[in-house]
């Protein structure tokens, strides 16, 4: 039998056409076989300005115009490469030294192929996002080369070529290939670099390191290349020791995860307690704790995780102790971790006790599920601000270059320790650091990074104010170029057009004879918001809030755009803003000042004198405000019985109609929340008390005049919106908490009040709250809501498809519907909630064809609302931290001031007991609106002749000794030795407390930061 | 109509006088050694054209074509799906494994229920035939179907084979179980070209046997009774028959392979391979044989005889001289004088075409069958031949 074979040697055409062949498993379980055909060409560029062939062949658009090429004529030069060179890296250079490549010393003229972008991309998803952004950008002249469509670089795959041997000679390809086409085109030789084993293709190669150590600077570079993969090849199979299990496999995880017996949710650690995490599963009404370093199996706070429930002898009870990293692991060495357990005995110690309580007789003690971490989903790993362990230099730090090995202690607490080489430890020590973490892995107790750069000395306000902005993922970058050309051409000399044959015009009402007025905060300058009222012939009134237009200059998906909505808020710290939108935009041109023409987007109402809301009006319009209050100045205007001019009479209108308006609310069942918060006035003079800057937020009644009428306008708009655009109308939702989150706070009040907290509605929650008062202790009620509103869940932007409409519910503020329209400056969510409403209304922009692009499409819409709750979020948290940052500052410029015989005496304050634990206890102090962490050595025993000094009071520690009753909330500590009346002191939870409130400067891990260290120095209302 | 049942029975009757089916029909019949109208041998095939591969997106491909110009296209694809039969009786056998109840008639229920999924089912394999001028619910391409399936699947012995078949336990249903709960379901689809010249049979077998032996499926990542996960390359992906790998000392005949199924007719006392379109009308009987290895005696397994009704039946007499009133009395009476045909036992006038009434003797099946299966015979041959085909 003979068989016979077509031949296709003959066809000319079959070398441009291959094809990629590969397996893809969807998620429903199909696995199929996908074939990608491949045409190669030849007119894919090389992009380099010295070559003089390919601008012939380089494809050009419909003007004839080809893409500039990137790659200098002048390329820099190195030691190994005088002549100049261009990079070509593989992945593996990549995947080690991306801070590298992004650093601006180096690194320039680098040739990415489109091979190793794919090969990066799925290996590290932020990885290949960050090169991407750097070949957009055109100074570090990235080409990205499409090597896989080129005739003469595409490589094909040869029978038992692994995919990664493929892909190296892919690279070499390239390389060579540049050679000799610049060659042939320049007569100038270039050199190229790549890693391993090119010689034999006439390619220069060199690993990342050693093309490092040929730059200037590079002792600060070589600290920028990923330790985990280099360091693993040193070490070797010498070090057997595993320290942690395994994970499972992919398909073990996914199996389990279908079958229900797995469960995955986001890896969350305790802020008290860095040895207890939690993961919150659907599956669950209340989350699974993770105790200790074995369960929680390299996990970092913030990973998405795969948990298994361990067997029910293992419960436990959450902790009721506070553990600190740096106390229970001070003396870790960070380069011999051989010799040690994963969990020493200190820890393990310190985990028994727990285990202890859980078997104890209470109810709230009951032993709860607990899980262990059995594979990471996706790693969530960011880069770290910290600062380098003194401790953990060891003596060599003086001896200089040397790469040692330290420990990085990173701000936030929930991160362990992160182990880096460096061979600067010696210049850092004392330094606000970023690293990031590059692995963990299962023979290493702690994980392994490397240092990427200093942010400056601790303490200093520049390193400092960069560190949170850093820990915070704010983007405080300056605005680039591209967005700052999409500003108005007339810069601040811009105007609404005199004529109103413009086209500005077009579509928009004239409000500026209406008295109209903003109320802000003092010093404000971004106006977002402006006010009127006036009586209409009928007796009803009309009302209108006035919003800056501020999608009248930010179109949509021009780079000012894009860069708002990756930003997504503006971000106030104490002695600093980071804008949204252009200076320009935010503070002038959009901002409704007064006396001067702006545009708006106006809602107007007509209500009745009981404040019925008759109707309601949208329209963009002109207005002019007639004056900018303060809350201060407009509350006086109002007062002053002498003014009876129409505006202050719009006011007291306003007013009016605001509180009914607030009592319907309440009526309706929104809640009063609290939170702790103060206000800085940052305008301190030199002189005087530091502290006197520091003022708990007042209330007045202009305060809720702009709330209510804002509250007002973003419900109004928020139904108009979702009427027409009943899928992609992006919306705010408060979902109603579930009742478990209060189980706690309703014990412990119902134990030491007798209180009841009723959770069934938030209509009965604000009434049930209304009724938590202590006549001796005026505060007490506030530190029950704060305390109620951490058990709610938060806020959250979302597109009308995404949920039901019975899920639209703002909880909080008992509404149906709501949504953000009124700050369109500081949040990006309104200004799309501004370009909606436009639509809806049938604006038609100043050319006649402004239509809904880009946020017509819910998938893309569901991106942009993940992206703002998250940038809201970490504004709220970035505000709150750079708050305390600046009260422990005040605190340490007045201890300095104030300090008699160089020792600081602190501030005596009331404070409030919040949280009870086994070991100490969380005091809030209202005056400062911060919360202290008070340990057994910081309790000022009655008759103790104290010492304020902070290394002579942890002495104190190990003589006191505590009864904790968890049942009773209540902590009893004492002197050993002593009877209880004459070295004694009770405190329980709610109970009023003298505190004095210092600033101390800290060791480990809080280090610089100041800690503000709470002394209780009597308990004030005994029961 | 008539297409439909030409093509059912065996062939297009060519347009043959009835001298010259005679003529051919003594050529062929000539003791122990047949003239065929092309000089072959009785064994000799004609050369065909096949290779492997030939559609990329599908998981195994082949296209045979046939010198007579018939020519066939085969896509083998695989998909991944749950084996749902299997949920409760995994249960029922997981408890009996806990409570430990050893084998009593409880734990026999266990081992039924697992038996198809350890085992795989017949049902995991679909072939759809689609031939020129028939609709998919013809009766001839179902019918086509429905045979190659069953030998298919039936290929290895009904029960667990528990022969030590080298990487395929249980023949092809065994191959296509993943683990408890998950399995490969192949769907082959076939494609005949041209108008069904010959019994088609023959040609779809071959084309459908080399498509299999090409069809790879994805490697394996997850083990165990872990949801199926696999490597994302192609390249390292496994073909469903395993093949002989290059360094090994290899053993064909130890092999699970597909089965095939040949064309066979005699004529006469002679037995006939690959008959050609005028050899099958003047055929006594037509034979389709299925064999495939067998793994146990190393040799070639009788699957199926199937007989097709030969053309023959249905072809005008020619009339004997004797008979011929137009010849009355040119011709000596001695001539047509009627001999025994062996292979019938009919009497039949030497040069006068009877058309065959049916019937052929054991011992010319027995042949028949001793040929395709013996060592070193046509059976050998084919399936050497067709695994000789470059595949990839």
């Amino acid at each position: 039998m003979k068989s016979l074979r077509r031949d296709f040697s003959s066809n000319p055409q079959a070398a441009n056409v291959t094809s990629k062949v590969f397996v893809r498993s969807t998620k429903s379980g199909k696995v199929q076989k996908i074939v990608r055909e491949l045409y190669l060409r030849q007119d894919i560029p090389c992009s380099s300005k010295l070559c003089s062939l390919c601008p012939s062949i380089a494809p050009a658009d419909a003007n004839g115009n080809i893409t500039p090429f990137i790659l200098s004529d002048r390329p820099a030069g190195t030691k190994a490469f005088p002549r100049g060179h261009y990079l070509v890296p593989d992945t593996n250079a990549l995947l080690n030294g991306m801070d590298l490549f992004e650093h601006t010393g180096a690194f320039y003229d680098v040739i990415i192929l489109q091979t190793v972008l794919e090969e990066l991309r799925n290996q590290s998803l932020p990885l290949y996002n960050r090169l991407l952004s750097l070949i957009k950008t055109d100074e570090k002249r990235f080409y990205l080369f499409f090597n896989e469509f080129r005739l003469e670089t595409h490589v094909r795959r040869e029978p038992d070529e692994s995919i990664n041997d493929r892909n190296d000679r892919a690279v070499r390809t390239v390389a060579s290939w540049y050679g000799e086409h610049l060659r042939a085109s320049s007569k100038k030789g270039k050199k190229k670099k790549n890693l391993r084993k090119a010689k034999a293709e006439n390619v220069t190669a060199l690993s990342l390191s050693d093309y490092v150590a040929g730059l200037e600077d590079s002792e600060k570079l070589l600290d920028m290349i990923s330790e985990a993969r280099e360091a693993r090849d040193t070490k070797g199979s010498a070090r057997g020791q595993l320290f942690y299990p395994e994970y499972y496999s992919m398909s073990k995880l996914q199996t389990g995860l279908r079958a229900g017996t797995l469960h995955q949710g986001v890896f969350n650690v305790s802020p008290y307690n860095y040895l207890e995490g939690s993961v919150n599963v659907p599956a669950f009404d209340k989350p699974l704790i993770i105790l200790g370093r074995d369960n929680s199996n390299r996990a970092i706070a913030g990973d998405s995780v795969v948990i298994e429930v361990l067997p029910q002898d293992q419960w436990k009870s959450p902790s009721t102790k506070l553990v600190d990293e740096e106390a229970v692991t001070r003396n870790d060495n960070p380069d011999t971790d051989d010799t040690e357990a994963v969990v020493t005995d200190r820890e393990r110690k310190a985990l028994q006790e727990e285990v202890k309580k859980a078997h104890g007789k209470n109810s709230e003690g009951k032993p709860q599920p607990t899980a262990k971490v059995v594979g990471v989903i996706k790693r969530n790993w960011r880069q770290y601000v910290g600062h380098v362990d003194s401790g953990s230099t060891g003596s060599q730090a003086a001896s200089g270059r040397r790469q040692q090995t330290v420990f990085v202690l990173p701000m936030d607490k929930k991160v362990p320790k992160i182990r880096v080489r460096t061979r600067q430890a010696g210049d850092l020590v004392g330094h606000r650091i970023l690293v990031t973490i590059d692995a963990w892995d299962r023979d290493s107790r702690y994980p392994s990074g490397h240092f990427i750069r200093s942010l400056g000395e601790l303490e200093t306000k520049g390193a400092e104010t960069e560190a949170l902005l850093l820990e915070y993922d704010v983007q405080y970058k300056p605005f680039p170029k591209n967005v700052l050309d999409c500003l108005p051409s007339e810069g601040h000399g811009w105007t609404v057009p005199a004529s109103k044959e413009d086209k500005g015009w077009n579509g928009r009402r004239d409000l500026r004879d209406l008295l109209i007025c903003s109320i802000d905060p003092p010093g404000c300058q971004d106006i977002d918001d402006a006010l009127h009222a006036r009586p209409l012939p009928n007796g009803n009134f009309e009302v209108g809030v006035h919003i800056a237009d501020v999608s009248h200059f930010v179109k949509p998906n021009n780079p000012m755009d894009l860069e708002a909505s990756v930003r997504g808020s503006t971000v106030y710290l104490v002695d600093k803003r980071i804008d949204m939108l252009p200076h320009l935009l935010g503070t002038d041109l959009c901002s409704l000042k007064p006396y001067v023409e702006r545009y708006a987007f106006s809602v107007i109402w007509e209500v009745t004198p009981n404040a019925e809301i008759i109707s309601s009006d949208f329209t963009k319009s002109v207005i002019r405000s007639r004056e900018a209050f303060s809350y201060e100045q407009a509350q006086l205007r109002i007062d002053d019985a002498s003014q009876t001019d129409e505006l202050t009479e719009s006011m007291r209108n306003l007013l009016k109609f605001s509180k009914i308006l607030r009592q319907k609310r309440y009526d309706a069942g929104a809640l009063n929340l609290a939170s702790p918060e103060v206000r800085i006035e940052a305008d301190a003079d030199e002189v005087g008390d530091p502290l006197a800057d520091v003022k708990t937020k007042s209330m007045l009644a202009t305060n809720s005049l702009v709330e209510e009428f804002m509250l007002l306008a973003n419900i109004t708009v928020a139904s108009k919106i979702y009427a027409s655009f009943s899928q992609t109308a992006l919306l705010r939702r408060h979902a109603t908490p579930p009742p478990q989150n209060f189980e706690d706070l309703m014990n412990q009040l119902s134990k030491k009040r007798n209180m009841e907290l009723d959770v069934s509605s938030s209509g009965a929650l604000a009434n049930s709250l209304d009724r938590c008062v202590d006549p001796e202790n005026p505060f007490f009620n506030t530190l029950v809501r704060i305390l109620a509103t951490r058990c709610m869940t938060s806020a959250e932007y979302f597109c009308a498809g995404a949920h039901a409409e019975s899920e639209f519910r703002h909880y909080g503020l008992a509404s149906p519907i709501y949504t953000h329209f009124t700050s369109p400056i500081r949040r990006y969510a309104d200004l799309l909630v501004h370009r909606q409403l436009a639509s809806a209304i049938g604006y038609e922009g100043e050319d006649g064809h402004a239509g809904l692009e880009g946020v017509a499409t819910r998938g893309k819409l569901d991106d942009i609302c993940r992206n703002i709750n998250y940038r809201h979020r970490n504004a709220q948290f970035a505000g709150r931290a750079s708050i305390e940052y600046y009260v422990g500052q005040a605190l340490k410029a007045r201890g300095e001031k104030m300090a008699v015989d160089g020792t600081d005496k602190g501030v005596d304050e009331e404070g409030y007991v919040m949280r009870v634990f086994e070991n100490g206890v969380v005091v809030f102090v209202p005056r400062f609106g911060i919360e202290g962490v008070v340990r057994l050595e910081d309790f000022v025993l009655p008759g103790e002749s104290s010492g304020w000094n902070v290394t002579e009071r942890r002495e104190l520690a190990a003589h006191r000794i505590t009864d904790f009753d968890p049942e009773e909330y209540t902590l009893r500590v004492q002197e050993k030795g002593h009877s209880e009346k004459e070295r004694g002191v009770l405190v329980e939870l709610f109970q009023r407390v003298h505190v004095n409130v210092s600033s101390v400067k800290e060791e480990g891990r809080g280090a610089g930061k100041r800690r503000v260290r709470v002394l209780i120095t009597g308990a004030s209302d005994k029961k | 109509m008539t297409a439909q049942r030409q093509a059912s029975s065996a062939a297009q009757t060519p347009h043959l006088s009835a001298a010259e089916l005679s003529y051919l029909y003594t050529s062929l019949s000539l003791p122990n050694n047949p003239i065929r109208p092309d000089g072959r041998s009785p064994t000799q095939f004609r050369p065909l054209a096949a290779e492997c591969d030939i559609l990329p997106g599908t998981n195994g491909s082949a296209r045979i074509g046939f010198a007579d110009g018939t020519q066939a296209i085969v896509g083998v694809k695989a998909e991944v799906e749950k084996t749902t039969l299997t949920a409760d009786t995994l249960d029922a056998r997981s408890l009996s494994l806990q409570s430990d109840l050893g084998p009593s008639g409880d734990g026999r229920e266990g081992t039924e229920g697992s038996s198809a999924a350890t085992g795989g089912h017949g049902s995991w394999v679909q072939m759809s035939i689609e031939i020129p001028g028939f609709r998919d619910d013809d009766a001839l391409p179902v019918f086509l179907a429905e045979m190659m399936r069953e030998s298919l699947v039936g290929s290895v012995g009904g029960k667990d084979g528990d022969g030590i078949e080298r990487g395929m336990a249980g023949g092809l249903k065994g191959r296509l179980v993943i683990n408890k709960r998950w399995h490969w379901r192949l769907y082959i689809d076939v494609l005949l070209l041209s108008q069904p010249l010959s019994y088609p049979l023959p040609l779809l077998s071959l084309t459908t046997h080399l498509a299999l032996l090409s069809t790879k499926l994805p490697k394996l990542k997850s083990q165990g009774e872990e949801d199926p996960f696999f490597d994302d390359d192609w390249a390292v992906a496994e073909y469903l028959y395993p093949r002989a790998s290059a360094g090994l000392k290899f053993n064909p005949s130890q092999q699970v392979r597909p089965p095939v199924t040949l064309l066979v007719i005699s004529v006469g006392e002679n037995v006939i391979f690959d008959p050609n379109r005028e050899e099958i009308a003047v055929a006594d009987a037509v034979l389709a044989i299925s064999v495939t290895r067998d793994t146990e005696s190393q040799g070639l397994k009788l699957l199926t005889i199937r007989t097709i009704d030969p053309p023959s039946r249905l072809t005008q007499p020619g009339v004997p001289n004797s008979e011929n009133v137009n010849m009355l009395g040119a011709t000596a009476p001695g001539e047509s004088v009627a001999v025994l045909n062996p292979a019938t036992g009919e009497e039949e006038i030497p040069g006068v075409w009877r058309p065959r009434r049916g019937g052929v003797k054991r011992s010319v099946i027995a042949g028949m069958v001793k040929t395709v299966l013996k060592k070193g015979g046509v059976g050998e041959e084919v399936l050497a031949g067709l695994e000789g085909v470059q595949v990839g």
